[in-house]
């Protein structure tokens, strides 16, 4: 088959795109196992409360937000996810500190269908995302650049880079990175851990949140149970990087956009995207088990 | 604990016997959660309508009427339980149900099975009655439905494609369910016959959202259309997408697409969509007036889907049924077979299959926004 270097270019910026959401949404998932070793299977619902609340406020801008709509359409998205997840941790998880690592789990998955039925009550149907108030493309030499795909990607590598700069140059940051590498140790050295897992959990909801308004943008339209396919995505885009590894995740998310939007569009069946995906993922694995940039370490006894 | 079982028994046994006038229950199996529960939950609320009506006529002295309501999710594997749940309770005399052809048919099962009634609405893969005729068939035929089916809609589409829009080459998804892909197939060899070209024909998974890869793909082989065999979630953002990559070609699609939600989805990109219905949707149908007012009545706010007069109508097809035999499985599905009934569809009655006469075809198209009828 004859592939002209345009639709090559178009495939990429596909794969960033869906990359860039998939990214954000694995921080939330890797930087929670990061500090606590455990899943929150309730994060793929901030993502869709994010998306849905965003909804909510674009109503009050008809004709499509604009440059400041959007803004603050961030801001509450990203705040209103941090704090339910700040609120999830509070009721479904903290309550079980201490118990086997199956309990906290089975919670988040409660916490999970509480969050998707509340919202199903309250709108049952697909709810239309107003477009971005740029649309169409632009050009670059001969390629064909759409808006809207360059403002995902550039704004989901804002928030990656700011959340980079956060970790390795502040103090919070470094306090997170301590109880990260060992909860109890970093406990005697005089670091509250309590605190710090809960900005942890509300700075993965606050990613979560704006990826579920990206998310909104990009495919115009949020429901209820939208969270739970980009969810097991971001979980795996999580895992191929290395869970608990916040740059992990975000190199995971890329690359598993990348290898489906190619894999749609270079393999003969472009159905084999999906297997293609967890292929590889089987062979990062195999020789990677702690994932690309995951660290081996040694299982407390 | 065992004392604390039995008792619970006992008090179960006793107000079972306590009852006044006696039970009659009609099981209604929809998808009421999941993709596309809000289609579901309109189905249910048109067969409970019909049911509270007969209730209220007194046209059943001897007995109460109730709907037992079971979820299936549109997930195969639910609705198998869901009938087994429902073949398993002695009071239920028929079901109304499934929703997706790819629930119905595993269910249908299961049902012959039990020899209940199965009344459907909504799901058009021919195989569905077809499958009764085979010799594996255990049961009476008992399957009956009053819409019509994907060949009468695939031929439709593809007589449509290749006479009136003169298209000759066409790119074909599908959502590699029962439903989707059987429709898909058929418009496909019709449109060969025709003389057209299939460019591609490629499924999609249900429940993904990023179709941009795909269409990047398409767009390249220059189709003159897009055909998808598949419900509105994956449609809607197929043709959403396709627009926003540059794929202008025309858009055709199956029923499920005549839908609020379909237009919600695709946007502005739903203009100019063609979308087949299968008979005619209820604001259409001069005989559906009464039924769209009495819907709006008892369910303020509800908005009548697609499918919620096809619902009212099959309940009320097996009330007629039931007013004439009583409540008896094997002589309701006798009854039903020599049945003519006149209704919000026009008249409707069965052919060896179970499947009704009627095989009309509504073309639409969406135009500022709102489906507009094709001549």
């Amino acid at each position: 088959m004859f592939v002209s270097g345009n639709v090559i270019f178009e495939q990429v910026l596909n794969g960033l795109t869906l990359g860039g959401i998939y990214a954000l949404i694995a921080l939330g998932y890797t930087m929670v196992y990061g500090v606590l070793r455990m899943i929150n299977f309730a994060h793929s619902e901030l993502f869709m409360l994010g998306a849905v609340g965003g909804w909510g406020l674009l109503a009050l801008w008809p004709g499509g937000a604009t440059l400041g709509g959007i803004c603050v359409i961030f801001f509450v998205a990203m705040v209103g996810s941090g704090l339910l997840a700040l609120f999830l941790n509070r009721v479904a998880y903290a309550p079980l500190r201490g118990s086997p690592r199956l309990t906290p789990l089975l919670s988040a998955i409660g916490a999970s269908l509480f969050l998707q039925n509340v919202v199903f009550l309250w709108r049952d149907s697909q709810l239309a995302f107003p477009p971005l108030f740029v649309s169409g493309h632009f050009h670059v030499g001969h390629l064909d650049v759409s808006f809207l795909q360059t403002f995902i990607i550039l704004i989901s590598i804002f928030l990656m880079v700011n959340l980079t700069l956060f970790i390795r140059k502040t103090r919070l940051g470094k306090a997170m990175r301590a109880v990260s590498q060992d909860a109890e140790t970093a406990e005697l050295m005089g670091i509250p851990v309590h605190r710090v897992v809960a900005l942890t959990f509300f700075i993965g909801g606050a990613l979560g949140g704006a990826a579920g308004v990206l998310n909104g943008l990009y495919y115009g339209s949020v429901k209820y149970n939208m969270g739970f396919a980009p969810g097991i995505k971001a979980f795996t885009s999580a895992v191929l990087g290395g869970i608990g590894s916040v740059p992990g995740a975000m190199l995971g998310g890329f690359l598993l956009g990348l290898l489906e939007s190619l894999g749609a569009g270079f393999l003969p069946k472009p159905e084999w995207k999906d297997v293609f995906a967890f292929v590889v993922l089987i062979i990062v694995l195999l020789f990677r088990p702690a994932g690309l940039l995951g660290k081996n370490r040694a299982e407390k006894v | 604990m065992r004392k604390f079982t039995l008792s619970l028994l006992a008090i179960g046994l006793l107000t079972s016997c306590q009852r006044g006038p006696r039970e009659v229950k009609i099981a209604i199996a929809e998808p009421l959660t999941g993709d596309i529960a809000a289609l579901g939950q309109g189905l249910k609320r048109a067969a409970v309508l019909a049911i509270e009506e007969a209730n209220a006529s007194g046209r059943f002295p001897e007995f109460k009427l109730r709907a037992v309501e079971f979820d299936d999710r549109s997930d195969p594997k639910e609705a198998v339980n869901v009938a087994n749940r429902i073949v398993s309770n002695p009071d239920i005399v028929a079901v109304v149900g499934h929703f997706n052809s790819g629930c119905s048919i595993p269910a249908s099962a299961v049902y012959a099975r039990a020899g209940l009634p199965m009344m459907n609405a909504g799901s058009s893969s021919p195989q569905l009655t077809l499958q009764q005729l085979s010799s594996h068939w255990t049961g009476p035929r008992n399957i009956f439905r009053v819409n019509t089916t994907d060949d009468a809609q695939g031929l439709f589409a593809a007589e449509f494609a290749a006479h009136s829009l003169k298209i000759k080459t066409v790119a074909i998804l599908h959502d590699k369910t029962a439903y989707g892909q059987g429709i898909a197939d058929v418009f496909q060899e019709k449109f060969k016959e025709l003389g057209g070209t299939v460019l591609s024909f490629d499924g999609v998974q249900t429940g993904d959202k990023d179709f941009k890869a795909l269409v990047t793909r398409i767009k390249p082989l220059g189709p003159e259309l897009l055909y998808f065999g598949g419900t509105y979630t994956e449609g809607g953002l197929i043709l959403r997408q396709a627009r926003e990559a540059g794929l202008q070609a025309p858009y055709l699609t199956g029923e499920i697409s005549y839908d609020p939600d379909f237009l919600r989805i695709a946007g502005g990109a739903a203009e100019g969509a063609f979308v087949t219905y299968l008979g005619r949707p209820p604001e259409l149908l001069d005989t559906a007036k009464l039924f769209i007012e009495k819907y709006r009545l008892a369910y303020p706010g509800s908005e009548v889907k697609a499918y919620d007069h096809y619902a009212y109508e099959v309940t009320n097809i097996l009330l007629s049924a039931m007013e004439k035999v009583g409540p008896d499985k094997a002589k309701i599905i006798d009854a039903l077979r020599t049945l003519t009934y006149e209704g919000v569809l026009g008249t409707t009655s069965f052919d060896e299959k179970g499947d009704t006469f009627n095989k009309t075809i509504t073309l639409f198209v969406v135009k500022d926004g709102k489906f507009v009828p094709h001549e």
